[in-house]
């Protein structure tokens, strides 16, 4: 078998760690039951989840229904009084992270973690295993022991030599041993990574990119290992090249640097409670979506020199004309006001509905420059901007005092405006109980 | 009522609808980790799913005081109350056991 010489990679001990069935498992501490005895599930009952939408599924769960995490429907629930049912709170969640974070920053320092997810993170212990344990795994399981004696909850932990064989050794095997540990090195790539025929399981993989790999003859990280990087290339462009490298567990990243992303967005998307389609309750959403996104570049102190809209249609609307949406991008100048923003949204949103229902909603900003100062324009008496600029200060201000929905457009409260009910929401979802 | 008592019951208030073979009841919980007692409002149709609804988290950790709540809540609702990870803890003024045996998920 052919193999690779690895001596001038980088060469480290990285660990990926995350959280068996995150919010499922908090919910379970917070009832006093063990995460891996509960059937419990996390459901959104949102207006726009279609009737309940499962975030989380604890194992017993997984295991007694068959379900997945993050794509089962309410529907697809068994009607059995064994099963708990709980809503999210997003809060505590974030708290929960926070404090998982805080256990890792006692064996890394500051620059050797980097949260990865809500409920995963890479720690680089190159430099600082050896003050815990004899060996990688041994810090593994007191880094899993504090969490557990600490916090209650279990972790499963991925050991490798580099980031990439940390995120498989974690998703491929940790999830599924005894003691939740799993390692890929340098010496075990090939036993460890060739053998895998489900491309999917592979991080990076999706159906799509297994499915033109498939087509190209490859059906086993094996096969990807002896591909023709260039041809790789040519047919998948720089991805095809990266997943060449994972397949022989090479990843030169490195984590304590921070990457610069070469242009920044911002925005916002909303799936809608029901279909709309009625013109003034769409158009109110794009209004209120773009003022969300108009809010935010003021608190980035940036300034947007494009805006976009997407518009994705009811299924049945999708149905019948065989188009899901719409995108459109249109150049601007460089703004953070409310006004600014949404009238081109409602311009491009005019020009390209042709009345078809509607079910989501999403509206980027992009080529953002940072504010050093207010852009005059000659078309508007300068007293007239600046008047504008100070009102849009105020209202942040007022808001991020006394709460969003203390001030609102009074479009907001006719029907299908959606601001108010979001609000409330923490990443999407149900934030828990506002004080305890 | 006192404050914690009064939240309680504002917010189980919504779900309490009283429909018929439906069952209601609070669950009082002792997060030993996060050194809090949390309150749930749980309810279960026959032969249907377990929903269970935060209601309230007491931080202050201090059994007389949840004993306090738990009297009061007692006089006020009726609802029976299941108690989950008090082990073999005791009621200070009671002297009796809280939990009387382990949960199945515990």
């Amino acid at each position: 078998m052919p193999s690779l010489d690895y001596h001038r990679e980088p060469h480290g001990v990285y660990f990926l760690i995350d959280n068996k069935s995150f919010y499922a498992s908090v919910e379970c501490i917070e009832r006093g039951f063990n995460p891996l005895k509960a059937p419990l599930v996390v459901m959104s009952e949102a207006d726009n989840t279609n009737g309940g939408l499962v975030l989380a599924t604890s194992p017993e769960a997984k295991l007694l229904y068959h379900l997945q995490a993050n794509v089962s429907r309410q529907r697809d629930l068994p009607a059995d009084p064994r099963l708990v049912v709980v809503p999210p709170r997003m809060t505590l969640y974030i708290q929960r992270n926070l404090q998982i974070n805080a256990i890792f920053n006692r064996f890394v320092a500051d620059c050797d973690l980097l949260p990865y997810s809500i409920d995963e993170s890479i720690l680089d212990l190159t430099h600082s295993w050896h003050l815990f344990g004899e060996t990688p795994r041994a810090v593994a399981q007191r880094i899993q022991h504090t969490i557990r004696h600490e916090l209650g909850l279990y972790t499963t932990v991925g050991i490798g030599d580099n980031p990439v064989q940390a995120k498989l050794a974690l998703d491929l095997y940790a999830k599924h041993t005894q003691d939740l540990i799993g390692e890929i090195h340098y010496d075990t790539v090939q036993e460890t990574i060739w053998p895998i025929k489900d491309l999917t399981s592979i991080w990076g993989i999706g159906h799509r990119t297994a499915k033109h790999l498939q087509r190209l003859g490859i059906h086993t990280m094996a096969d990807l290992a002896h591909a023709n990087p260039y041809l790789l290339k040519q047919e998948l462009g720089l991805i095809g090249t990266q997943l060449f490298a994972v397949a022989w567990g090479i990843d030169r990243s490195q984590v304590a640097k921070p990457s610069l992303p070469q242009s920044t967005s911002l925005g916002n998307s909303q799936v809608l409670p029901r279909d709309y389609h009625n013109v003034t309750e769409i158009e109110t959403v794009i209004k209120e979506v773009g003022e969300q996104v108009a809010s935010r570049l003021r608190h980035h102190h940036q300034l947007a020199g494009a805006v976009s809209l997407s518009i994705g249609f009811a299924y049945a609307a999708s149905e019948m004309t065989g188009e899901s949406g719409f995108s459109q991008v249109m150049r601007i100048d460089p703004t953070d006001q409310d006004r600014a923003i949404t009238a081109p949204l409602i311009t491009l949103f005019k020009q390209h509905w042709h009345g078809q229902a509607i079910r989501n909603i999403a509206v980027y900003t992009a080529k953002l420059q940072p504010k050093q100062g207010q852009q005059l324009s000659l078309f508007t008496g300068m007293e007239q901007q600046l008047r504008t600029d100070r009102l849009a200060q105020t209202v942040d201000q007022i808001r991020s005092r006394f709460g969003f929905t203390k001030l609102v457009y009074l479009r907001s409260l006719v029907a299908g405006g959606t601001a108010i009910q979001r609000a409330s929401l923490v990443g999407g979802h149900n934030g828990g109980n506002a004080y305890d | 009522m006192t404050k914690d008592v009064q939240l309680i019951l504002e917010r189980l208030q919504p779900f309490f609808k009283q429909r018929s073979q439906t069952r209601y009841w609070l669950q009082i919980t002792d997060n030993h980790y996060g050194q809090t007692y949390n309150v749930f409002f749980n309810y279960q149709r026959k032969w249907h799913r377990l929903k269970s609804q935060p209601l309230h988290t007491l931080n202050t950790y201090n059994l007389a005081d949840l004993e306090a709540i738990v009297t009061e809540l007692q006089t006020l609702t009726k609802l029976t109350i299941d108690y989950v990870g008090f082990g073999e803890q005791v009621w200070p003024n009671r002297q009796q056991r809280i939990q009387r045996k382990p949960h199945g998920y515990e």
